[in-house]
């Protein structure tokens, strides 16, 4: 027995094969969705792996640092340090803000971070470009999703920056690239203002008579020294010593009173479920929207396949062709079409997924999820066009 | 076209297809070989490099202020003035002190009156005595010779003992004028004194850098009216992270690179170290003064300029060095077994082997000297794209930068 | 079953025996076909009586209206009669009831059908859709596609076996139409107006195959037209008119 299903789409080679690059792309697109939020989801255990941190040390009762702003002490890690457990602590800051270079400027986020020993929780674990950072203010390493080069020099706030090393996957949740500076730096650009709003505040203080009295000399000088510094960061990256739980350790440091702990696990549930959720379901929702539109456009596609052959089909069930060959037939051909649409998708989405500006993972397993959806689809959207056939009267072929 | 060419057309459509699926598959994505880029580990030198920022201040400076409280009469002197020491630059109100001396000076000129009436008493009571001398005398002979009662003869003794007593009085009294002209002459030195305060001179050779008060504005004591500044001893004042300061020492030579003017570095050395550091930044602070030497001394400088400041420490012995972004930490999250460790990727072959390292100094360049943990000519991973693990597939590439993520 | 017809095909004359009349080729005994119900039943066919022996090929004539599309479905086990008996090639197909189970396989082992227009499958050569049936039948492709070339030979189309059915001309398109027809070795075929669009030349070669492959195989061939060209071919016609067949002798003129 031939195929009759691969016969006609020899036949018709070429509509067919347009067809299926046209479902294709719809196929691609569907694929790169699912690959946004598997993207998402990445940005985020990315941004929780490289930190490099087993515990997050925040400001109690916020979900921070990167649900919520939370503000601390800079030496409080100095007292983490001293706690049973802890291997490892260093502060951090993290600032979204515009990084200006040349005449444009971009997204990034700024991170402060303890420079010095290798390895320290928030450095860049590894690099693809330069050094890491070995001065202590004016240095910066950036993501290579910024697109800076080395040797760029690119402004913070009030200092220029010269980029001595770039990493890769270095994001933040929301998926901008990092930019990392030394603690002190990141420090500045988090709590100093610009010219003005610092005049400002001067002349404010100047103005308090509370403030700037005439009997005490150098009163206000020093009141307007202590508001320009700042001693606050955003979090304390915690690495635990070997052979200690992460949740024990962190169970002491929630005894502090005002200090809030999170494992890996926890921040992996903050990040994923309150702050990625919104766009969780949204994907959602398109996802859902795309599947169906996807079926109705295989459906649609068969059904006009089939029609064209009405004829076909009625003169072949009078010369004795089963129902069951013809419904393979159909079945075959709405399978073959989900074939090559699944591949031109696949090879579609891996062409131009690198394009997107944020992070598009295409996880083998969602691959195969999708390849079994669209053939089920297929399967699906042909029983229409199968129903039709069916219902096609062999005595049509003989005329009236 | 013949039905056969369709069909191997289309077959070999179909299988580039799936070759390009199969390819789209493994080869990017998470399947995909991790890629790095490897070096050799040489020999060389590491020059270890102390970097802080600090900002410009003078050694010497002064603020020129009255000790009382009083008002500002007038002020000789500008911003930007230069100032000789001793040189007059301001003047507080005198008030009543010149009234005050007058004063004194009158109260002086009646004490010496005083004394010469008190020296003119003391005459007087000398002459008494010498006369009530004499008749004691002669009375007590005529006493003797019973010529005169002795009631006469013991009231011309009395009569010298009270002019005795008159001449101690009188003494007493020249005594006690002569005190008071001392007390009011000293007394009208001192109205003198503050008289001379309020007259504020220069301490030393200078540049004036503020004038804080105007006069006919109120002033309390301890507060400047001006400030002062020894232009010659200003110097750098330099932080330096605590961490990254071993080696920090007096007589360093300095690269000194100012914010208003970058591309022209100044030379200088390590003048002092201060023994407190600061304990809330964690940093060390020393001050780094400018060279003056035959290149004429840095124009321009002005205090609170920000400067960037590179200590060159002596280069350390020829030891195999690494590049710091070869440095990786192994914690217990990528398989390692003893805890924390700080080391390098071996690339032995098609395997990757972690060797813990003990690193020396290090550069400002990147480069760290390596004590113990891996040998000249061992290669080691430099840059990878993304975190390695003792079982990761890895491909060599000669670069990763400029490729997109 | 009928004994298998896979060897030589036979060489007889034209002449038939009527003895053979009873069990092969098509006998039809007071068929009737009712549509609808009640008052507004309408009997397409009232009593349809005929006899096809194997080998001969008679025409089936009427007025449009007449029932002759019935009589065909009916015949082609399309659509069921509602009395009478159908007996085609040896079997009771019909008696009050289907008797045979699988309609769709009596349709292709037992019946072959030519239209008015080739109706070839597109997608598929000319070989194939020669073999298609067999294949359908369970026959190896092998053997099918050889079976398909012989009888591509014997109406003189072998030569664009491998060709697709679109770039023949009509007359080829109907020629393998016609050996599509005679694929499965049916005892019967049964033809709707295959001459309607063709001229007198090509009319009279239509008739002219059909002749020789009912002699050459056995094939009892009922042809419906009302085709004048070919009308005096027959050798026996059968008339239809209100639901009625009338038997009737044809002039029976020789072809060519």
């Amino acid at each position: 027995m031939i195929s009759l299903a691969g016969r006609d789409i020899l036949h018709g080679w070429a509509k067919f094969v347009f067809t299926g690059i046209g479902l294709g792309l719809l196929i691609g697109v569907t694929l790169s969705m699912a690959g946004v939020y598997r993207g998402m989801v990445d940005d985020a255990k990315a941004l929780l792996d490289n930190s490099g941190a087993d515990l997050w040390v925040v400001q109690k009762d916020t979900l921070g640092p990167y649900a919520e702003s939370s503000s601390l002490r800079d030496d409080i890690y100095r007292d983490l340090l001293g706690m049973p457990g802890v291997a490892r602590a260093a502060n951090v800051t993290y600032l979204s803000m515009q990084v200006r270079q040349g005449n444009t400027d971009i997204r990034a986020m700024v991170v402060g971070v303890t420079t010095g020993q290798p390895g320290e929780p928030g450095e860049p674990g590894y690099l693809v470009a330069g050094r890491q950072m070995t001065h202590d203010h004016y240095e910066a390493v950036a993501d290579v999703k910024t697109g800076f080069a080395l040797g760029e020099v690119i402004r913070i706030r009030r200092h220029d920056y010269t980029v001595v090393g770039l990493t890769r996957r270095m994001v933040s949740s929301g998926g901008d690239p990092m930019v990392f500076v030394s603690l002190k730096d990141g420090q500045e650009a988090q709590f100093l203002k610009d010219n003005e709003a610092i005049l400002n505040d001067r002349a404010r203080t100047a103005a308090n008579p509370a403030l700037n009295r005439p009997g005490v000399p150098g009163l206000l000088d020093a009141i307007q020294a202590s508001q320009a510094s700042n001693h606050n960061v955003n979090a304390v990256l915690v690495r635990v010593a070997a052979g200690h739980d992460p949740e024990m350790v962190a169970r002491e440091i929630r005894r502090w009173q005002h200090l809030q702990a999170y494992t890996r696990t926890q921040m992996e549930e903050i990040l994923v479920s309150k702050l990625i959720l919104t766009s969780a379901k949204q994907i959602g929702m398109f996802l859902v929207i795309l599947a169906i539109v996807s079926a109705a456009i295989v459906a649609f596609i068969i059904y006009t396949m089939t029609l064209g052959k009405i004829r076909e089909i009625a003169v072949l069930k009078l010369i004795g062709t089963r129902d069951r060959t013809i419904a393979g037939m159909i079945l075959q051909q709405a399978l073959g079409l989900g074939l090559i649409g699944f591949s031109v998708g696949k090879i579609a989405a891996t062409l131009w997924v690198p394009i997107f500006p944020k992070y598009v993972l295409l996880t083998p397993e969602d691959t195969l999820r999708g390849f079994v959806a669209v053939m089920l689809i297929c399967a699906l959207a042909s029983t229409l066009a199968i129903h039709a056939a069916l219902k096609v009267d062999p005595a049509d072929a003989i005329g009236g | 076209m013949n039905p056969l060419t369709k069909k191997i057309l289309l077959a070999g459509l179909g299988v580039s297809l799936l070759a390009a699926l199969g390819f789209a598959i493994a080869r990017s994505g998470p399947l995909a070989p991790i890629k790095v880029t490897v070096a050799k580990v040489e020999r060389g030198e590491v020059v270890p490099a102390l970097f802080g920022i600090g900002t410009i201040e003078a050694q010497r400076a002064y603020l020129i202020g009255p000790t009382v409280a009083g008002r500002v009469l007038r002020v000789l002197v500008d911003v930007g003035a230069p100032v000789k020491a001793g040189q007059l630059l301001a003047e507080m109100d005198p008030v009543d002190l010149d009234q005050r001396v007058a004063s004194l000076d009158a109260s002086l000129a009646k004490a010496r009156s005083a004394v010469a009436v008190a020296e003119a008493q003391k005459q007087d009571a000398a002459s008494k005595r010498e006369l009530a001398a004499i008749n004691a005398r002669r009375y007590v002979d005529l006493g003797t010779q019973k010529f005169v009662s002795q009631s006469v003869v013991d009231s011309r003794l009395q009569e010298e003992k009270s002019a005795q007593a008159g001449i101690d009085a009188a003494e007493a009294a020249l005594a006690g004028a002569r005190q008071d002209l001392g007390r009011l002459e000293q007394d009208r030195n001192g109205v003198r004194e503050q008289r001379a305060n309020v007259r504020l001179l220069a301490p030393a050779d200078g540049v004036v850098t503020a004038r804080e008060a105007e006069p006919g504005s109120t002033v309390v004591a301890g507060q400047a009216v001006l400030r002062l500044v020894d232009p010659a001893s200003l110097w750098a004042r330099v932080r330096f992270d605590q961490g990254r300061s071993n080696g920090l020492d007096v007589g360093l030579p300095a690269q000194i690179v100012r914010r208003s003017n970058p591309q022209a570095p100044l030379s200088g050395k390590v003048a002092r170290i201060e023994l407190v550091s600061d304990a809330v930044t964690e940093e060390r602070i020393a001050q780094v003064a400018f060279d003056v030497t035959s290149n004429a001394p840095p124009k321009a400088l002005s205090i609170g300029e920000l400067v960037e400041v590179t200590l060159n420490l002596p280069a350390a012995a020829n030891s195999p060095i690494l590049p710091n972004a070869s440095l990786r930490r192994l914690g217990s999250q990528n398989g390692g077994q003893n805890g924390e460790q700080t080391g390098v990727w071996v690339v032995e072959g098609e395997q990757l082997r972690f060797a813990a390292i003990k690193s020396g100094v290090s550069g400002l360049d990147g480069r760290v000297q390596v004590l113990d943990g891996v040998q000249a000519g061992a290669t080691v991973v430099v840059y990878s794209e993304r975190n390695l693990t003792a079982d990761s597939r890895f491909k060599v590439v000669p670069s990763l930068a400029g490729k997109r993520p | 079953m009928p004994p298998s017809r896979w060897t030589r095909p036979t060489q007889s004359g034209d002449e038939m025996t009527v003895a053979n009349l009873t069990d092969d080729g098509i006998h039809i005994e007071g068929l009737r076909k009712r549509y609808g119900a009640g008052d507004t039943a309408v009997d397409a066919l009232k009593d349809v009586n005929m006899r096809v022996a194997p080998g001969e090929v008679i025409g089936l004539v009427g007025p449009s209206g007449s029932g002759k599309s019935t009589l065909l479905k009916c015949l082609g086990a399309v659509i069921e009669p509602t009395a009478g008996r159908m007996t085609l090639g040896g079997e009771v197909i019909y008696d009050g009831a289907w008797k045979a189970r699988d309609l769709r396989a009596l349709r292709r082992d037992r019946i072959g059908f030519v239209f008015q227009a080739p109706y070839l499958i597109p997608f598929l050569d000319v070989t194939d859709n020669v073999a298609l049936l067999p294949m359908l039948s369970g026959r190896p492709n092998a053997e099918a596609r050889q079976r398909a070339l012989e009888l591509l030979g014997a109406l003189d189309v072998a030569h664009r076996a491998r060709a697709q059915p679109s770039q023949l001309s009509g007359g080829e398109q109907q020629r393998v139409s016609i050996a599509r027809a005679l694929a499965n070795q049916p005892p019967v075929i049964l033809a709707d107006e295959p001459t309607a669009p063709l001229d007198s030349d090509r009319a009279l070669a239509v008739m002219r195959i059909l002749n020789q492959m009912a002699n050459q195989y056995r094939t009892a061939i009922i042809v419906v037209t009302h085709d004048e060209k070919i009308i005096p071919t027959f050798k026996r016609i059968y008339h239809i008119r209100d639901g009625r067949t009338y038997e009737e002798a044809g002039e029976g003129r020789p072809i060519d």
